[in-house]
């Protein structure tokens, strides 16, 4: 049943390669050969789509442990099993891995230099992260880890900006690290902790003294800290946004930096309870500084897509607190924070990219006026609004649910850290203010007079991705149901400051 | 003795395959003499092929022997040696199917070609299997004599020259401390030449801790680690590689490195058990300095040949983990990462001979845009260098995870972290050439790329170099997915060896800890 969802973009990857190759002898004698890529692309990414909400829909929310569990020995010798299952929280990761590769996918531009390999790659990525999300056995999400590599990498170095070569060799290098990181740490948790194979056992470091579990926790904490990213380990990130082509960024804020949170959750608290409530502390502190630096960074930003780039950042620190915290409120706000983080940074990247399409610049210091009707951007602009709006937490919109539940349940555990990310919350105001006041107020300059009209096609992404925004912002329970469950039993074996909070929100629910 | 108990003692059924080999390269020789040069090209390399994977699949029935001693204790042909010699020969069948073209091109003689080719893997596949000193030295002999004469075969390139006299002369010395280090050790067992024979006799000679026996071994040492390319033995690598005939590049750094390993594990194991800690010392000391210098230097290479040279002194290098390690999983993670480097490498291999006789170059910025001309190709080579680096699901990928993982389990942090390291290093240079061929826009292409021939598979030679490519680049991708059959065989050629058997160290404590830790958890529960 899941490994559906890995099979299915990858048949579509290798329909595409064996499409006859449309070649200049074609060109030459005008023989027009359609390109079908795209078409099977969406079909593929449509397919998942509807097989991960029909999953959704059979999901049972009563059960915390695995569901539709899949099961085969692949290599003994190694101790691979190829074993996948599901739970709430990767289900909606699943469900928006599907859902922006599809946007991606739409909103790439139809006359794209090679379509067929730009595809092939956009699928086989979906794949990767799709089996990421589902894998069980750790060295199996270290495949799937590093299947996401190449094909990214490519997607940057060959339909990005100016300086793609750089920023897709920094990206390489950047995960590659953290990839060893966590294969080291997979490596040496199994080792020590006696077992044969390498199937996900949250058991399993229990016996093991405390400071090898800090360490194996703590090279964890890196290697997925690159992937977040964390700062100090964040340059790969704006320099890979803003030289990525708009899906790519899509693809990359909404989906790749999740694989880092998730993994954090998973398989840093959920492999190393003991050692993660020493360490939380620190982590909350880790988290303040990442997301305050996000944050000022941001406001200093001119580049539009630099400043959506770093809020990133600061956003993916709340993710940090929240498992620090280690409640199960801050735990579910976590994952509510990655799927809004997710349709939130999507939505941005994709006006940001319709902006720089039709003007020509992403600088804010250009750009005037763009609201203006008539002649302007007015959709767009009221779409960029919405977007802004949800980023920077106005009550109504997705982006307030999960911060304020993430500050909800982090709030009693780390009172002086939450308050500190709060001021995060309000600076994403003060640089979203500064990009919308700049950009899209005032008077439009001459040069920006006559802009080529925006289809309706651009706008069909934005819109769909707003109205989510907002409807999960009002229903927010909708997406909770979920979740809550499994965030819920993943905390039973976290010791003490776990159940501080815990007894903390019980009393304040009663 | 009678006829019947010499035939017994001699055991010729266990040569089977390399009496099959030498079958093979007298036909070519007597056929390319009666027939003539010309008329020979066209049957000699298929000829050579199938005598090869007739020997390869002779190898199959000896499998699991149960008495595999032959010609009087100098010839051992149990598991380990099986898996070598197949290694061995399949590199050599592949070797020729991207040979044919290039010997053509450069107008030399195919079927001498073809001799030596065979001879020097008649050489490789009697050292996997030799168990007395003599025979370890004429193996060895006749696999450096034919690559010396392989590398300088283009008789007319001065590089080629150049490359076959450093080659001999560097290798003739090496022999030489090498034989010095057998003539010790010869002379401490009081005589004796079979590899256990001296190893029992030193050890009750109690001479196991002498200064002579040390000297000894840093000489085999210095031998072995000639042939697989270790540092800091390995200066003559880059500049042999950069001026040989790249399909014979192609043999050495596969097939030669292949047998040096087979030779590796034999003799260090059955003659030097008293020194196996110093031998697991000095071995890993050439482990890191290879895995350091090879992946670094790699990374400042232009030229793609010089390139896979040093790539293969780091690939070497990982390998030796295995080795070093002394466990059952070490010395099969060994085997299956040959297994696995056997094809991705000579892939790579085809695919630069593809490019250079096409394109007459082998610069890495010559292959900028290559992929809007030969799609095959920029795939078939991508993938082979990526799974040399390590990407999964390539081939690659499994068996240096395999490699590690028997490190770390054997207790090598060390070394297995800094194959870690080493190997992000080496997917940068790796994804420099994909990215040359991948990545660049149609303006950007390279000279050579921009006059590229149009590709015609119906020229003479031409369709086994893109029988070879599609083999290797099948074989690199499927391999780490379906890895099982080769990790059985790479598995039980170790457990089912009696020689590596006898010195493994017990594996008992991983057994114990998981017991006791399953008695706690259940102690835990009630």
């Amino acid at each position: 049943m899941l490994s559906a969802l890995i099979v299915i973009p990858l048949l579509g990857a290798i329909l595409i390669g064996l499409l006859p190759r449309v070649s200049s002898s074609h060109a030459q004698t005008g023989a027009e050969v359609p390109d079908y890529s795209r078409a099977i692309a969406l079909l593929a990414v449509t397919l998942a789509i509807f097989w991960s909400v029909l999953l959704g829909f059979k999901f049972d929310t009563s059960i915390s442990h695995l569901q539709f569990v899949e099961n085969m020995p692949w290599i003994d010798a190694l101790g691979l099993t190829y074993r996948l299952g599901l739970d709430g929280l990767s289900l909606p990761l699943l469900v928006i891995n599907a859902l922006l590769t599809w946007f991606a996918i739409y909103s790439t531009d139809e006359l794209l230099q090679r379509p067929r390999l730009y595809y092939m790659l956009i699928l086989m990525l979906n794949a990767g992260v799709a089996g990421a999300f589902l894998a069980q056995d750790l060295l199996l999400f270290f495949l799937f880890y590093e299947i996401e590599l190449i094909p990214l990498y490519l997607l940057i170095a060959i339909w990005g900006g100016a300086q793609r070569g750089y920023a897709a060799t920094k990206f390489l290098i950047y995960t590659a690290i953290s990839g060893v990181l966590i294969l080291a740490a997979f490596l040496g948790l199994t080792w020590l902790s006696g077992a044969s194979s390498f199937g996900y056992d949250p058991s399993r470091s229990q016996f093991l003294p405390l400071a090898t579990q800090l360490i194996l926790l703590g090279t964890l904490l890196i290697g997925f800290g690159i992937k977040i990213p964390l700062v100090p380990l964040h340059t790969w990130l704006p320099d890979a946004h803003v030289e990525a082509s708009t899906p790519i960024s899509v693809l990359l804020a909404g989906v790749l930096l999740k694989l880092g949170t998730y993994g954090l959750l998973r398989f840093g608290l959920g492999l190393f309870p003991e050692a993660w409530s020493v360490l939380s502390p620190w982590l909350a502190i880790w988290a303040v500084v990442s997301v305050l630096y996000g944050a000022f960074t941001a406001i200093a930003q001119s580049d539009m897509k630099k400043m959506v780039a770093y809020s990133s950042i600061a956003h993916m620190g709340y993710i940090l607190l929240g498992a620090a915290a280690a409640t199960p409120l801050s735990i579910l706000g976590t994952v509510f924070q990655m799927i809004s983080h997710g349709l939130i940074s999507a939505l941005l990247f994709l006006l940001v990219g319709v902006v720089h399409k039709k003007t020509g610049t992403r600088d804010i210091n250009i750009l005037h006026g763009l609201l203006t009707p008539e002649r302007g951007l007015p959709i767009i602009g009221s779409l960029m609004i919405v977007g802004v709006m949800a980023s920077a937490g106005i009550p109504g919109m997705m982006g307030f649910i999960s911060e304020f539940i993430i500050f909800r349940g982090s709030f009693p555990v780390f009172p002086v850290q939450t308050l500190l990310c709060m001021v995060g919350t309000g600076l994403t105001a003060v640089y979203f203010l500064l990009l919308v006041n700049r950009s899209f107020f005032g008077r439009l300059p001459v040069q920006f007079s006559n802009l080529p009209p925006v289809q309706w096609s651009e706008r069909i992404p934005g819109f769909l991705l707003a109205t989510m925004i907002v409807f999960l912002g009002l229903q927010p329970s909708w997406l909770v149901q979920w979740t809550e469950t499994t965030t819920t039993a993943m905390l039973i074996s976290y010791p003490t400051i776990g159940a501080v909070g815990h007894s903390l929100t019980q009393k304040d629910k009663g | 003795m009678d006829f019947a108990s010499l035939a017994a003692q001699l055991n010729t059924e266990v040569i089977l395959p390399e009496l099959i080999v030498t079958a093979t390269l007298l036909l070519v020789v007597v056929g390319d003499l009666i027939v003539g040069r010309a008329a020979s090209s066209k049957w000699t390399p298929y000829v050579s092929i199938a005598g090869l994977l007739a020997a390869v699949g002779s190898l199959y029935f000896l499998w699991d022997k149960p008495n595999p001693i032959s010609f009087l204790g100098s010839f051992n042909g149990d598991n380990l040696s099986i898996v070598f010699r197949g290694i061995i020969a399949l590199s050599a069948a592949v070797t020729i199917l991207m040979s044919i073209r290039y010997v053509e091109q450069s107008a030399t003689s195919l079927a001498e070609y073809l001799t030596i080719l065979l001879t020097a893997t008649l050489g490789g596949m009697f050292l996997s299997g030799a168990d007395e000193l003599v025979m370890i030295f004429v193996s060895l002999e006749t696999l450096s004599i034919s690559s010396y004469l392989l590398t300088g075969y283009t008789k007319r390139d001065p590089r080629s020259n150049e490359a076959a006299l450093k080659y001999l002369l560097i290798g003739a010395s090496s022999s030489a401390i090498f034989l010095y280090g057998l003539s010790l050790l010869y002379g401490l067992s009081g005589g004796q030449t079979n590899l256990n024979d001296i190893a029992s006799s030193i050890t009750t000679a109690g001479l196991g801790q002498s200064i002579a026996v040390v000297i000894a071994l840093v000489f085999a040492i210095a031998g072995i680690a000639f042939k697989i390319a270790a540092v800091p033995f390995h200066q003559w690598t880059p500049d042999v590689y950069e001026g040989s005939p790249t399909p014979v590049v192609a043999f050495l750094s596969v097939g030669s490195k292949a047998a040096g390993f087979a030779l590796a594990t034999r003799l260090l194991v059955t003659a030097f058990p008293y020194l196996t800690e110093q031998w697991h010392f000095v071995l890993t000391a050439l482990a890191i300095l290879s895995m350091i210098l090879g992946n670094v230097v790699a990374l400042a290479q232009t030229s793609m040949k010089r390139l896979l040279a040093y790539s293969s002194i780091g690939q070497a290098g990982f390998v030796m983990i295995g080795l070093v390690i002394g466990t059952d999983a070490g010395y099969s993670s060994m085997i299956f990462y040959l297994l696995v480097y056997l094809f991705m490498n000579l892939g790579a291999f085809t695919g630069v001979i593809l490019f250079s006789l096409r394109t007459g170059t082998d610069q890495i910025s010559e292959y900028s845009g290559l992929y809007q001309k030969d799609p095959l190709l920029t795939l078939g080579l991508s993938i082979c260098l990526l799974s040399l680096g390590g990407i999964p699901p390539l081939a690659g990928f499994f068996g240096k995870l395999y490699l590690f993982w028997a490190g770390w389990q054997a207790g090598a942090y060390g070394l297995v972290l800094l194959g870690l390291i080493t190997s992000v290093i080496s997917i940068y240079y790796y994804i420099r050439v994909v990215k040359m061929m991948v990545v660049k826009e149609p303006q950007e292409m390279s000279d050579a790329v921009l006059n590229y021939p149009e590709i015609r598979w119906n020229l003479p030679g031409m369709r086994p170099l893109q029988v070879g490519l599609i083999l290797s680049l099948i074989a690199t991708s499927i391999a780490g997915i379906l890895s099982n059959p080769l990790f059985t065989l790479s598995n039980e050629s170790v457990t089912k060896t009696p020689m590596l058997q006898a010195t493994v160290k017990p594996e008992k404590p991983v057994a114990v800890m998981k017991k006791s830790n399953e008695s706690a958890q259940v102690s835990m529960k009630f």
